[in-house]
């Protein structure tokens, strides 16, 4: 190919634009430009020496710039707003959004943004999405945001308190929430992000009849199953399991007498291990439950609990439970944000706590706040008042802490889509963390 | 800035909703409609692309995306339709060629008609949940074209048929049935297995079925098994050629269960050509297609294993118990080896050194030379022979391979203590005779019975070549303090054996003549005064001598004959005629022994220093002998053999057996002690199975004996039975 025929000459909105057909190819055959340019449209032989595009010239510019460098700047006279559209016209969404952000990395996450939600102090639970885009329980609604930030309609389940949400991917968004007594209300629901549409409702069935049910914590597993806990009117306390692709429920794990598994604080879904924590937790109930359920053999195949533990250790209560796969362990926290370890391969054994608190202690405000537990490429993630500690390596040191300034304590926070986004309680805020682009040299 | 400055408040009118062209939408479609009746009539390169895209993107933007879908279905069946009537108009032959070059247009507009439609296809297709436009546009492909009820059957038909005719030898279009067949793997797993896969299985079936009952009613076995590895070869061929990778497996199982897993016994009891017939003619190409095809299927291996085995077994029972082979030892033991070397040269060939195979042969193997109870006779005899003089000018290579070939017959033996005593037996006349031809060959062989057998094994055999050596360093001493009073006495060479390591036939010593009495004391006085605490008596019946005889003319010759013929021939330096009685007395010879003797000094041709009256073959107690003065040879060394047969006699085997079993009895009760002090109590059936287990790599134990040493045991109060159950043993500390 010549020298001449690499040259492309746009003319957009007015503004003559030249480039070359190479730096267009990296908008790759999913854009405009690589439809554009693709031999069964003939274009690159014609004889037209310009191509005229219906489009902002500004943003136009921004954008070549972006293919031609990989980054993105935006000028300040140009909302980023503006931008994010023209690029879904131009199909350059992704390359923007891979631009701005970089693969997660805890030790290295900036605040990029701070969101005010709408009920103040309201704010129970935030999850990440899969794409960059969050979704925020505030009571008995779910607010949804895109990697954009940009608002979409809310999600409710006919205004029932919200217990836990969660992404199956980034269209869907499954719901549980509290019932209401003979209305069939609450429940869980599968709702479409983009436009807050349900579109099925989870049943739960006993000796074929429907129930009415609370939904509690949510887990899904890569083969398309969710698991959640439930609570219904007489026999229906335990584990649901549905699959999300039909909506159909496939399994139910009745609980076992003392073991409340149906008011699960926790479920995590253990792919390697093909069985489900469950964590049932102070304050929720008296004791602290942990399990692992095996559901091919119907069977609860590790258990703690700190039911016979001494009195004493009450100031070491258990407050989140999270598995560790990689270590075959369970790692847990208190109120103090100390870390324990369980150990997984051996049933009935005892928490080790790290003895990290006695440092803490003093700072203790009056009311604190539940600490959260999350896992993420090998890093460990808790939450503590108003900020997030960051630990890493085998021993799990601390190398990180991210903390801010305003909103009061943390009260829910989720990694996912290369982003870290924390709700803090006191004020409706949530804030978005992410790893900014590596450095050019 | 204009909005920083406080505006005043005014009254708008109220707004309105923004209304656009209520034909607005209409038009905009019929823009997009025209391209793609453009795009399906090859008509598109006076588009322009970025109208088209443009306005996609209004109709989605401004709420029409509903529209704008279902149009593209309907504009999208409307020209489907249309290719399905040129499709279903097109004859014969044709009729793929057409279809797939519609499928290829209906490809190609489908990608434009998406890049035009990319803006839909993005937005508002995940957010309404409704089918993407590629996928749309095969959906509707497979369902007004491949199922169109015109179609369908007649695509399966021509699909078919093509591959039948590819079996029958015909060329075909295999570029086109790729394109084809292909289009249905792009329409979805479901549609290539449902549509195509499932029935071409099915044919496939029915044509191998047929095939493979003619082949088998006309072809010998090998023609047989050739031609399937040659369908099998096809089948996998055609998958590489236009099929799914995935049907390999389910077409090769087809072809396996037709030609193969159907007939596998008819094809390996097969007349005159089946797997014995193979096996017996070394038929190592045959044997090996049949092992990689019957590997294929269930069971097929252990078919071939089952017969091969008990062929084995059939062939290996007829060369041990046959009569006629018992004649010659070392020839029977050279059979076993050559059909041992037969079918290992097969399994590696052949059967890709199957671990099963050979564990198959070698069972066999150690199930039919235990039938014979002389094979372990016979393996020693066999190494005997190798090492007296079979292994001359033979290289240390190949006398290490003779010798592993034998160690591995010697694995199979049960009764490996009878080798033993044999091997003594025959190794001490060795060693005696000085007829071992390589030193390293016998020590070679020692280490090997070792590494096998452990230590205690050998320690015995070891010990006869200790002696050897030391009797040679006494002999030197003896004569070394002798040096001056030797004279012309005979030379005297003693090889002083430790009683218990060799084998010993306790006879009486015979009458040794007096020349040789003096020199034998005076070693004895030597051999006394430098050992104390000994004690010596002379094995007259194994001993070699060399005698200078002169005969008629004057001819001088040098016989070399055995103690005892010795002591024969010395007596007629003093006279030329003594008859049996005569001999008997004066020599004391054991009758048997010497009858031997005398047979081999005067009946044997060419070798007879002694004349005989009557001049009969056999021995008689009245018989006379005379010194031969005509005996003549044209050597001046004259080797008098006994006549000893190199096989036992029936009385002798009777006393090896006898003496096995004696030496069993102690080491079966060393057993049983050492069983019962480790278990304090055990019943008798488990006694005898741990008893069998703890011999077995020596001998294998009869029940009846075990139960007698137990009894035995009792008897002497290491072992007690239990009061209350009878069964039951206990050990006495």
């Amino acid at each position: 190919m010549g020298i001449q025929r690499d040259r492309v000459r746009f003319n957009v909105g007015g503004k003559i634009f030249e480039t070359s057909a190479t730096t267009l190819a990296n908008a790759g055959r999913n854009s405009m430009f690589g439809a554009m340019f693709d031999e069964n449209w003939n274009l690159q032989s014609s004889e037209v020496d310009e191509y005229f595009i219906d489009r902002n010239p500004a943003c136009f510019s921004v954008l070549l710039d972006l293919l031609r460098t990989g980054e993105l700047h935006i000028p300040t006279n140009i909302p980023e707003k503006l931008i994010y559209r023209e690029a879904l016209y131009y199909g350059l969404l992704d390359h923007v959004r891979a631009s701005k952000f970089g693969q997660f990395d805890g030790n290295r996450l900036k605040l990029a943004m701070s969101v005010t939600g709408r009920a103040p102090g309201d704010g129970t639970a935030i999850r990440a999405g899969p794409d960059g885009g969050c979704c925020v329980a505030d009571g008995s609604m779910v607010h949804v945001y895109d990697w954009m930030l940009e608002e979409h309609p809310p999600i409710h389940l006919n205004y029932q308190t919200v217990n836990d949400m969660g992404w199956i991917d980034s269209e869907n968004i499954v719901i549980s929430a509290c019932e209401r007594l003979g209305r069939g209300d609450g429940g869980m629901g599968l709702f479409s992000s983009s436009t807050g549409d349900l579109r099925y409702k989870f049943q739960v069935s006993h000796e074929n009849q429907v129930k009415s049910f609370t939904a509690g914590a949510l887990s899904f597993s890569s083969d398309y199953r969710i698991f959640a806990s439930c609570k219904g009117r007489s026999n229906e306390y335990g584990i649901g399991v549905w699959d999300h692709v039909t909506g159909q429920q496939s399994d139910f794990f009745y609980e076992s007498l003392g073991w409340s598994l149906g008011d699960a604080d926790r479920l995590q879904w253990l792919h390697e291990r093909n069985c489900l924590l469950v964590a049932t937790l102070f304050p929720r109930k008296d004791n602290c439950y942990i399990s692992l359920l095996d559901f091919r053999v119907k069977r609860m195949v590790w258990s703690w609990s700190d039911i016979e533990a001494p009195v004493t250790v009450v100031e070491k209560r258990v407050r989140d439970a999270i598995a560790m796969e990689d270590t075959s362990s369970i790692c847990v926290v208190n109120e103090y944000e100390d870390l324990g370890f369980m150990d997984l391969r051996r049933e009935g054994g005892c928490v080790r706590w790290s003895s990290r608190s006695r440092l803490m202690k003093g700072k203790m405000p009056d009311e604190p706040c539940c600490p959260k537990l999350a896992l993420h490429g090998g890093q460990l993630f808790s939450s503590m008042n108003d900020s997030i500690s960051v630990f890493c390596g085998s021993d799990w040191v601390l190398t990180s802490r991210l903390r801010r300034s305003y909103g009061g304590s943390i009260c829910d926070f989720s990694i996912g889509g290369d982003r870290l986004f924390a709700l803090h309680s006191e004020e409706n805020v949530f804030d978005m963390w992410e790893t900014p682009p590596p450095p050019i040299i | 800035m204009s909005n920083s400055k406080r505006r005043n408040f005014q009254i708008e009118a109220f707004k309105h909703r923004v209304v656009v062209d209520p034909k607005y939408s209409e038009k905009t479609w019929k823009i997009l409609e025209h391209a793609i009746h453009e795009i399906y009539n090859h008509n598109a390169s006076g588009l322009s692309f970025e109208e088209l895209y443009r306005n996609a993107y209004n109709m989605v933007l401004h709420k029409f995306g509903e529209k704008l879908y279902s149009g593209l279905v309907t504009t999208m069946t409307l020209h489907l339709k249309e290719l399905s009537k040129s499709i279903e108009a097109a004859q014969g032959g044709f009729f793929l060629e057409e279809m797939n070059r519609k499928w290829a247009d209906h490809n190609k507009a489908l990608q434009m008609i998406r890049d035009i439609l990319m803006y839909m296809d993005r937005t508002f297709i995940p957010s309404t949940h409704k089918t993407p436009v590629h996928e749309l546009g095969l959906n509707l492909w497979r369902d007004n074209i491949i199922h169109s009820s015109k179609i369908q059957a007649r695509l399966l038909n021509t699909l078919l048929e093509l591959v039948h005719r590819e079996r029958t030898g015909e060329v075909i279009n295999r570029g086109l049935m790729r394109n084809v067949i292909k289009m249905l793997m792009d329409l979805g797993s479901s549609v290539y297995q449902e549509d195509f896969e499932k029935h071409f299985l099915e044919v496939s079936a029915n044509f191998y079925s047929v095939e493979s009952q003619q082949f088998i009613e006309c072809c010998d076995c090998g023609d047989y098994l050739k031609k399937a590895e040659r369908r099998l070869n096809e089948e996998m061929e055609r998958v590489s050629h236009y099929l799914d990778a995935k049907s390999e497996a389910k077409i090769t199982n087809v072809v396996e269960k037709e030609m193969i897993a159907n007939h596998m016994q008819r094809l390996v009891h097969m007349e005159n050509s089946g797997l014995v017939n193979m096996l017996v003619d070394d038929k190592y190409e045959d044997l090996g297609r049949m092992y990689s095809l019957f590997r294929r299927v269930h069971n097929g291996l252990s078919t071939i294993r089952d017969v091969m085995t008990s062929h084995i077994r059939e062939t290996g029972k007829h060369l041990v118990t046959d009569p006629e082979r018992l004649k010659d030892p070392v020839d029977f033991v050279q059979q076993l080896l050559d059909e041992k070397d037969k079918h290992d040269k097969i399994i590696s060939l052949a059967f890709n050194n199957d671990k099963t195979f050979q564990n198959a042969l070698n069972s066999s193997f150690e199930y039919f030379i235990n039938l014979n109870p002389r094979s372990p006779e016979f393996i020693s005899l066999f190494v005997d022979d190798k090492l007296r003089k079979g292994l001359k000018g033979v290289s240390e290579e190949d006398v290490e391979i003779v010798l592993d070939k034998v160690m591995m017959l010697f694995r199979y033996l049960q009764e490996k203590d009878v080798f033993e005593k044999y091997y003594k037996q025959h190794l001490a006349k060795r060693l005696l005779s000085g007829k071992t031809t390589s030193d390293d060959a016998e020590r070679s062989l020692i280490v090997k019975l070792k590494t096998e057998c452990g230590y205690q094994f050998t320690s015995k055999l070891e010990g006869m070549f200790t002696d050897m050596k030391t009797s040679q360093d006494t002999m030197q001493g003896f004569y070394a303090s002798q040096a001056s009073e030797t004279g012309d006495s005979p030379t005297l060479a003693v090889q002083v054996l430790t009683t218990g390591s060799w084998p010993t036939q306790s006879s009486a010593p015979c009458n040794l003549p007096a020349e040789i009495l003096g020199v034998c004391e005076k070693f004895r006085t030597y051999y006394l005064g430098t050992h104390t605490g000994r004690r010596l008596s002379w094995q007259t019946n194994m001993g070699t001598a060399d005698l200078k005889g002169t005969f008629g003319n004057g001819q001088k010759h040098e016989l070399n004959v055995s103690t005892y013929q010795m002591c024969i021939l010395m007596l007629f330096n003093n006279a030329d005629r003594l008859c049996y009685k005569e001999i008997e007395q004066a020599t004391e010879i054991p009758p048997s022994d010497l009858k031997r003797c005398l047979q081999s000094l005067a009946c044997v041709k060419g070798k007879n220093v002694l004349r005989k009256e009557p001049m009969s073959k056999d021995i008689g107690e009245d018989d006379a002998f005379f010194f031969n003065d005509k005996f003549a040879s044209k050597f001046y060394k004259v080797k008098i053999g006994t006549v000893v047969a190199q096989k036992e006699s029936e009385p002798e085997k009777q006393e090896t057996r006898q003496r096995v079993e004696e030496d069993r009895k102690p080491q079966i009760e060393a057993a049983i002690v050492r069983i019962m002090k480790s278990r304090r109590m055990l019943d008798h059936n488990n006694i005898v199975s741990e008893v069998t287990k703890l011999l077995q790599p020596r001998f294998l134990a009869n029940p009846v004996v075990i139960k007698k040493r137990i009894e035995s045991l009792i008897e002497r109060e290491f072992l007690e039975r239990d009061n209350v159950d009878r069964k039951m043993y206990k050990y006495l500390a």
